[in-house]
């Protein structure tokens, strides 16, 4: 038998390949499957804590009947039975879509505005957008406060300006937190006002992708300034605007700061969101499973919105 | 240190001798000391009481006993409930402290009866209408402290130029000066929203002198739908329209301190914070602000508990020792200059003190002692159960009048309250 020189100079060296290597941990962490796990452990472990845990908790919750300091009794489907049959919770809904509803539209225009203005070049460019972000970054607690204070009938600055610009008497002022409908129309306002700035800068951030080629192009074909924002930029912009409006939209529904400051809730459930009146079923009624039902009710309704606003930009 | 140690051991006697203290119970040695107790509580709207506490109580307890006193505060104004509901249901690390509507976490709190006992016997025994909130089922979860009291607080300057020498003694009267001063620029401004006190405080009375009652006795029967609720409601439509301020059907508690000392309301229910601030900040409003007790109606005169109480959590690390600062406490060497520090804000329960000299210094302030003879928990006449708790959150009873006030037919709305108390009650 002939031996292959060329072969046998080639053997220890396939034997070296066939023979397991040896365990090296620094190529192990950096095999992809192993590297994308560690880097994704943190945050999830975090979201499982902080979120998930609660989550489940409260799922467990809304099945039994838990007054605050004494043992739970599991009651089915009991809390949504009883939440089913209370008008001050059906009053909650609906204020809660007409909260969000008129809000995000708001925010949407308004914002949109902002965009189309921030994206013009102006002297003090720079500035302007810091201090239009100003409403979004101070706390909604402090702010809330100060609106309050806005909002006072006698010494408000709304009514003081209304006053001045002899729009209303003294005694014809409106009482912006004291009337059913007034009260509901200066939540939705003062949650515009601070969501605003999201809507403007994101959707400047999309302005400024749109390639001022299109722009051109469309001008030389004859396109006049409303044409181009409704042919270029707007459908451009479509996936932004969905995308900052639905975001806008989880945000606004779950929002519970805003109207506990403000209002509370009142005058007579006028501006009782769904996340006010769960929190005043667990923490002042003491009912924690029936405030997680409320609380958890949410997430159908808000899923319910979310889906007919998908379908509609579908459509449209 | 002797004599505080005997303290401890009497107190462990006691305690053990006590029948039930609760699952936090176990037995320890009377030479056990904690390092620390942590004793919680609302910030006092009076600031001199919070410091009284951090620069005379805590040395001497700490001077007396070795132990340290962390005296944590929760910002006033509807905090500290949550907290403390937060507190009994996460075992947070705190001992004792401020418990109010304690109806929703009751079975959290540390059977305190021996202390309580003790603290009525030393000191004039306690009025009658506490004890139905810190006694339940025969046994003491909670010391009674103080009430924050609420009456009227007016302006006599307006009230006199209106023809009103002295406040109005009746419902009538008051709608009438109300009418008066309104025309004059110069309207009410009685809370109806959302908050806690500002509201319950005077509509509760007033649908109680009227007869109304919201629950019976028995804590099942809902007496709410009766012809004497509907004359209150229809009388607080009538009182709203034409002699208040439009805004104060959705004010908070704090809104109408606001209207009160921007001078645009003349009168308002409300506890003493009104002239504190006002004799310290505006002292032109000061001199001219007074207090008179709620107006009599049909059934006689009422006014409601806002109830600050002291309470020990089951939970904690060493229930005897946090029972025996409780004790210590509300003894009378502590607890009076306490009391005194806030110029008695929290009018004690103790009636020991209704001849304290401190009543005699502010002599305006003397109507939240006298209210105390006619006061009763907002559960009245039901238990101050965790259902009570729930109608005073839901302010199922607060909305009724403030639909009322805002044109909602007087059947509809006592119809809406009933379906709302009807749903907690069962």
């Amino acid at each position: 038998m002939s031996v292959n020189p060329v072969l046998e100079a080639a053997r220890p060296a396939r034997q070296a390949v066939l023979a397991p290597r040896p365990f090296r941990f620094r190529e192990w962490l950096e095999r992809e499957s192993v590297f994308s796990w560690l880097l994704l452990t943190p945050p999830l472990l975090f979201l499982i804590a902080f979120l998930g845990y609660p989550f489940c908790y409260g799922f467990y919750l809304t099945l039994v009947s838990r007054p605050i300091a004494q043992p739970a009794t599991f009651v089915g489907l009991g809390n949504f039975e009883k939440l089913w049959a209370d008008p001050i919770f059906w009053k909650a809904v609906q204020n809660t879509i007409v909260f969000t509803g008129a809000a995000t539209v708001l925010k949407l225009v308004g914002g949109l505005g902002m965009a189309l203005v921030l994206h013009q070049h102006f002297r003090m460019k720079g500035i302007t957008r810091a201090v239009l972000l100003l409403p979004f970054i101070v706390p909604t607690v402090l702010s809330t406060v100060a609106w309050q204070w806005i909002l006072d009938p006698g010494m408000g600055l709304f009514n003081r300006s209304l006053i001045n610009l002899g729009l209303v008497t003294k005694a014809q002022a409106p009482s912006w937190l004291g009337n059913p409908t007034l009260a509901m129309v200066s939540v939705i306002l003062v949650n515009s006002w601070r969501g605003l700035p999201f809507f403007g800068i994101t959707i400047l951030a999309g302005l400024q992708t749109i390639p001022p080629e299109l722009h051109e192009t469309a001008t030389i074909d004859g396109a006049g300034t409303w044409g181009r924002f409704r042919h270029v930029t707007l459908p451009l912009l479509m996936p932004v605007i969905l995308i900052v409006t639905t975001f806008s939209v989880i945000i606004t529904f779950f929002d519970f700061q805003l109207v506990y400051v403000l209002t509370g809730g009142g005058p007579a459930n006028a501006t009782h969101l769904m996340a006010t009146y769960a929190y005043s079923i667990s923490m002042g009624g003491g009912q924690l499973g029936l405030g997680s039902a409320a609380a958890l009710a949410m997430v159908p309704v808000l899923g319910a919105v979310l889906i007919f606003m998908n379908s509609y930009v579908r459509r449209t | 240190m002797d004599g505080t140690r005997r303290g401890f051991l009497k107190l462990s006697a006691a305690g053990a001798a006590g029948a039930t203290i609760g699952a936090g119970w176990r037995p320890r040695k009377a030479s056990a000391k904690p390092e620390k107790i942590t004793f919680i509580r609302e910030s006092s709207y009076v600031k001199e009481f919070d410091e009284h506490f951090n620069k005379v109580l805590i040395p001497r307890y700490q001077q007396e006993t070795g132990i340290k006193i962390s005296y944590e505060i929760v910002a006033a104004g509807g905090s500290a409930v949550p907290r403390n509901v937060a507190i009994v249901e996460s075992k947070a690390p705190v001992d004792a402290g401020w418990v109010q509507q304690e109806w929703l976490y009751r079975e959290g709190l540390l059977d305190v009866s021996d202390i309580a006992e003790a603290v009525g016997k030393e000191q004039g025994g306690y009025y009658p209408a506490i004890t139905e909130l810190s006694k339940w089922n025969g046994k003491w979860y909670s010391v009674p402290f103080g009430n924050i009291g609420q009456c009227m607080a007016y302006r006599r300057d307006w009230f006199e130029q209106a023809g009103f020498k002295k406040f109005p003694d009746t419902w009538d009267e008051f709608l009438d000066a109300g009418r008066k001063l309104k025309k004059a620029g110069h309207p009410f401004g009685m809370s109806m929203g959302h908050g806690y006190a500002d509201n319950n405080s005077w509509l509760l009375p007033l649908l109680w002198s009227y007869g109304g009652q919201v629950v019976a006795k028995d804590g099942k029967t809902i007496t709410l739908d009766s012809a004497e609720t509907a004359k209150a409601v229809d009388y607080v439509r009538t009182l709203y329209k034409e002699a208040c301020i439009d805004d104060c059907v959705g004010w908070l508690d704090p809104a109408n301190n606001k209207a009160y000392l921007t001078d645009q309301i003349s009168c308002t229910n409300n506890a003493m914070s009104i002239l504190i601030s006002a004799k310290r900040d505006l002292p032109e409003t000061g001199k001219v602000t007074d207090h008179g007790l709620n107006p009599k109606g049909p059934k006689g005169r009422f006014h409601s508990l806002v109830a600050v109480t002291h309470g020990v959590f089951k939970h904690t690390a060493d229930p005897e020792a946090a029972k025996h600062f409780l004790r210590w406490l509300m003894a009378p060497k502590q607890v009076g200059d306490w009391y005194r520090s806030a110029q008695m804000y929290h009018a004690p329960y103790l009636r020991g003190y209704d001849k304290d000299p401190e009543w005699n210094k502010e002599p305006r302030f003397k109507p939240y002692l006298e209210l105390l003879e006619t006061a009763k928990l907002i559960s009245w006449p039901a238990p101050a159960d965790r259902r009570a708790g729930e109608v005073v959150s839901k302010w199922v009873v607060v909305d009724m009048f403030a639909k009322a006030a805002t044109g909602t037919p007087t059947k509809t709305v006592i119809a809406e309250a009933v379906a709302g108390l009807k749903a907690i009650y069962g």
